[in-house]
């Protein structure tokens, strides 16, 4: 603002300065302010004062109740050569991949299909929303019985199409397809109505426009609506990033033992665990919450990495434009 | 999108208003309870919830005995409130597998000893009363269950395969792991597509849990390399070698439908398991005998009730607790929720030694006191839980996965090595 170069623009603001002044303009606004304080003080002691308790949370050693002890950057270097974290975001990666691409993929179609539907528009979608709305433990618990070895409906399929038995829930790749499953599914609809509202603001003249040009119907996907649709596809993308990289329910619903075993170990050779699975099992299976800190710091790490990703993607793509 | 960010502003609020209407509470009332308010956290199955009634009525001219069952993870929300220092609940029930954790931090309890615990301590199972006190001698917890380990079996599939099926006849007949083993075998020949057990920890933890020694020692050694759980990994190692393993995953409806189906005949588990059986199989009502677990008797399972700092009238929290968990009041606690209780005198009394239909009419109790009565002391580490998973988690890779078992030996130490190293236990 106070940036020195645009010599010709102080005279035309001059008049206006003063009722900008930042110190009145505050204080003038002050019901403003009341009116969303609320926001900003829970957010204050609900999110930003845990989040810095955290931080320095994961300077020390605690074991929850006793005293702190103060162990420098000791958490830090053990995370960085810590196989187990590592193991953890690669799970994490594939599960989501196994999970997102096959949901967009879905999404799309399912919404296209929306779109075009005549009767029953809103039956379709609330139908389509379920999903999302249904408690997870609920819909793992189901898939769990859907994805188990002699009985499910999953290896019922495979050995109706002439196909053997798979272990699903106790082999590391059977394990990650059965959580991606589950998210595929919980998302699809979700993601099928923003998909759908992205698809009702292009304007049908572009279609009409196409259909005159002689393109036919996946040529006028391909080269209308999939363009038109970038920025949706964007937002979609980012919300299942950073929920797909939060997992923690669908595996720990899905691979938990009743014998008196960790629920956060994820099944045969960590297949399932995920990170903040992780660091839930560091925190409050080994009372390690210095530890359980420095891993949520980790996770946050590579979130960030990925958004970041994503956006560059995104922005590159623009450019190109 | 709006309906999410709709979602996330309701739920602020309401996280708002319970963060006001505590903070009002907590400054009239900055820890624990008043005198006349008595408040006791335990969770759903931890207490005999009729036992908890007679309590509140019993004691109803002295204290408001207030028992709240607290649902969700448990410990976490004990934690919390406990490092809070606000509404600190007066009595708090402890779970036997977190014990350990809660022992380091003896200052935040009331030593119980104060109260006169050591009169009572004849009446209580030795083992259990061990687990209770902390490396200062300070006695925390005082006894609620235990969770005996026994040999729960079908006896109709036993006998068509030609095993021992009286209880007395199974307890000695396969009294130790290999004469288990060798009967698994000869039970996987007669009794197509059976499984002696249904997957490698069922060997592998109850023969550590049969052992006197663990994971960490007291003075923070780590012992999970010694020959007790070296042993422990053997055997299972063994079971896998000679095929006694299923490939059933514990817990989903393919292990239901294998038990009810008699293809998993024999299951190693705690008193309590009883309760899952007739919960999830109740057709195979009246086939199910008890007998003693192979290699011993074992413990899994079972909690306490502690008296935290925050208590402003100890002696007669102490008062309260001492009388829900008396012999009388335990075996009340048997038969309404299933909890198995640590005095012996509970063991002859008429409730518990009627017979049950589920398991053909035999006295469960004939093959239950005695082995929780035998179960050996040992030493709960804070470290335990920790050092304890990557070799359950290598175990299980050579259990499911079928991975080389040295190669999976090697693993875990080197795992412990550096959790060890991390936690300052020395290796």
């Amino acid at each position: 603002m106070a940036t020195a170069p645009t010599v010709d623009k102080p005279p035309a603001v001059a008049p206006e300065a003063p009722a900008v002044h930042p110190k009145k303009g505050v204080l003038s606004h002050w019901r403003l302010y009341l009116a969303i304080s609320p926001f900003y003080l829970l957010f204050l002691s609900f999110g930003l004062i845990p989040v810095g308790f955290s931080l320095y949370l994961s300077f020390h050693r605690w074991d929850g109740l006793g005293s702190m002890e103060f162990a420098g950057l000791s958490q830090y270097q053990y995370l960085l050569s810590d196989t187990e974290f590592w193991g953890s975001i690669g799970n994490t990666i594939v599960i989501w991949a196994l999970a997102t691409f096959p949901m967009i993929a879905l999404a799309m179609v399912t919404a296209v299909m929306l779109n075009s539907a005549v009767r029953f528009k809103n039956v379709y979608r609330f139908a389509y929303f379920l999903p999302n709305v249904t408690s997870v433990v609920a819909v793992a618990i189901i898939f769990g019985s859907v994805f188990s070895t002699n009985f499910g409906l999953a290896n019922a399929l495979l050995q109706a199409i002439g196909l053997d038995q798979v272990a699903w829930l106790n082999t590391p790749w059977g394990i990650k397809v059965a959580i991606g499953t589950l998210m595929t599914w919980q998302w699809t609809g979700y993601n099928a109505i923003i998909f759908l509202a992205g698809l009702q603001t292009i304007p049908g003249e572009l279609y009409e426009a196409a259909r005159m040009d002689g393109a036919g119907p996946v040529q006028t996907f391909f080269r209308i609506t999939l363009p038109l649709m970038r920025p949706v596809l964007l937002f979609v993308m980012v919300i299942s990033t950073v929920t797909g990289l939060q997992s923690f329910t669908e595996p720990q619903v899905l691979l938990q033992t009743t014998a008196n075993d960790s629920t956060f170990s994820g099944g045969p050779d960590h297949a399932g665990r995920t990170m903040v699975l992780y660091f839930f099992q560091q925190t409050f299976d080994n009372n390690d919450f210095g530890y359980g800190a420095a891993v949520a710091w980790g996770i946050f790490l590579v979130v960030v990495l990925f958004s970041i990703i994503n956006w560059r993607l995104v922005q590159r793509r623009d450019e190109e434009q | 999108m709006l309906s999410r960010r709709g979602l996330l502003h309701a739920g602020l609020a309401g996280t708002a208003a319970t963060a006001l209407g505590g903070l009002a509470s907590g400054c009239a009332v900055p820890t624990g309870s008043t005198g006349r308010n008595m408040v006791l956290w335990y969770w759903s199955g931890g207490l005999s919830p009729k036992v908890v009634d007679e309590a509140k009525a019993r004691y109803d001219s002295t204290v408001n005995l207030q028992a709240v069952q607290i649902g969700g993870y448990y410990r976490s929300k004990l934690l919390t409130t406990m490092t809070g220092r606000a509404h600190v609940p007066d009595i708090a029930g402890l779970k036997g597998e977190d014990m350990a954790s809660y022992l380091p931090n003896s200052s935040q309890f009331v030593d119980l000893r104060t109260l006169g615990a050591d009169r009572l301590k004849s009446q209580y199972l030795d083992w259990k009363w061990q687990q209770g006190v902390a490396d200062d001698g300070t006695l925390i917890g005082f006894p609620i269950d235990v969770g005996p380990v026994v040999h729960f079996y079908q006896s109709d599939v036993f006998e068509k395969a030609g095993l021992p099926y009286e209880p007395e006849d199974v307890s000695k007949e396969m009294g130790t792991w290999e004469q288990y083993f060798a009967a698994g075998e000869r039970l996987q020949k007669r009794i197509k597509g059976s499984s002696l057990l249904i997957d490698i920890m069922a060997v592998y933890d109850n023969s550590v849990n049969q052992g006197a020694k663990r994971y960490v020692d007291k003075d923070k050694n780590f012992i999970g390399d010694q020959e007790h759980v070296r042993t422990a990994w053997e055997r299972a190692v063994e079971a896998k070698r000679r095929g006694l393993l299923s490939s059933i995953v514990s817990g989903t409806p393919d292990a239901n439908s294998a038990t009810e189906n008699g293809k998993l005949p024999s299951q190693l588990g705690a008193s309590w398991a009883a309760g899952d059986l007739k919960l999830n199989v109740p057709k195979t009502k009246g086939k199910w005998r008890v007998a003693n677990c192979p290699g011993g008797p074992a413990n899994s399972g079972g909690s306490f009730l502690a008296i935290t700092k925050a208590c402003r009238e100890p002696e007669r929290a102490f008062e309260i607790i001492t009388w829900v968990l008396n012999s009388a009041n335990q075996a009340q606690g048997f038969v309404d929720a299933g909890l198995f209780p640590s005095t012996p005198a509970s063991y002859e009394m008429k409730a518990l030694r009627a017979p049950d239909e589920f398991f053909g009419g035999q006295i469960t109790m004939d093959v239950l006191g005695p082995a929780a009565e035998n179960i050996p002391v040992a030493y709960n580490s804070p470290y335990d839980v920790a050092l304890r998973q990557p070799i359950v988690d290598e175990i299980k890779n050579v259990g499911a996965l079928g991975k080389d078992p040295k190669k999976a030996w090697s693993d875990a130490m080197s795992k412990c090595r550096r959790i060890a190293d991390h936690l300052g236990v020395s290796f």
